[in-house]
């Protein structure tokens, strides 16, 4: 643990070309087929849209009848080599509440592409949202003050 | 507004090299005083203080209160926690990026 901790990370040679891959990533046909963690666990894509700012929700079928929902927004799209989504997986699993994002990176190598994916906690997103509405909230207070002073006088 | 989680807590704690450093002198099962810490650390008192209230406040630390002498203790359960994340994520993408190769293969 001498780096940052909150890290999970791999690296995987695939033998396609980066579009290929890409579009495994990029079209909703293609992910309900692949993007769970075993074969047993079915993916229903609730939402799916596919662009900067877009949000996607992926209820996950774990076996004895139990249901995993994850949400999230992609940041950042470059085709064919690039996608940053957040990951968050919704309550009551144990580890709601905790906002994490998905590097993926895919490189052209020989006949085929190294896919590497990093998925990473957000570090204090929340904190920072909650303090810059602590902020506003403070400015918003400071304004009225001021507006009624300014009335009074 | 958004929930923070005691995940959340936890890997901000653990986001500190020195924080970090601090729980891996405490690994071993020592429970020493801040004083110490602060001399082991080479760090002015009140920086320790500071670090030790971020883990504690995390449920990374126990203090006892010994007189005037607080000590502190590692606490495994948010630790463990932390890395069953870490742990359900690598097993997560690795699942995934194993059944991507197949379908590319396949089709």
């Amino acid at each position: 643990m001498s780096h940052e901790p909150a890290v999970a990370e791999i690296r995987r040679r695939l033998r396609a070309p980066p579009d290929r891959v890409f579009s495994a990533f990029a079209q909703v046909e293609m992910i309900s087929r692949w993007l769970t963690p075993s074969p047993e666990i079915k993916l229903t894509v609730l939402e799916f849209d596919f662009r900067v700012g877009g949000a996607y929700r992926f209820a996950y079928h774990i076996t004895g009848g139990q249901v995993m929902i994850v949400n999230g927004t992609y940041r950042s799209i470059e085709p064919a080599s690039k996608i940053v989504f957040t990951w968050n997986i919704e309550a009551p699993d144990e580890h709601a509440g905790l906002h994490s994002q998905v590097i993926i990176a895919i490189m052209p190598d020989g006949d085929g592409c190294e896919l590497h994916i990093r998925h990473e906690r957000l570090a204090q997103s929340g904190a920072v949202e909650r303090h810059s509405e602590g902020w506003r909230g403070a400015l918003d207070q400071l304004a009225a003050l001021l507006c009624s002073t300014w009335a009074v006088a | 507004m958004q929930q923070t989680s005691a995940l959340d807590l936890t890997f901000s704690a653990l986001a500190d090299g020195t924080r970090r450093s601090m729980i891996r002198a405490l690994a071993g099962g020592q429970t020493p005083s801040a004083g110490e810490l602060g001399r082991q650390f080479r760090s002015a008192q009140p920086t320790i203080s500071k670090h030790l209230k971020v883990l504690e406040e995390a449920g990374l630390v126990q203090r006892t209160v010994e007189g005037r002498v607080h000590r502190f203790r590692l606490r495994q359960k948010p630790l463990k926690e932390a890395e069953q994340w870490i742990a359900r994520q690598q097993a997560f993408w690795t699942g995934a990026v194993e059944q991507l190769d197949r379908l590319l293969q396949g089709s």
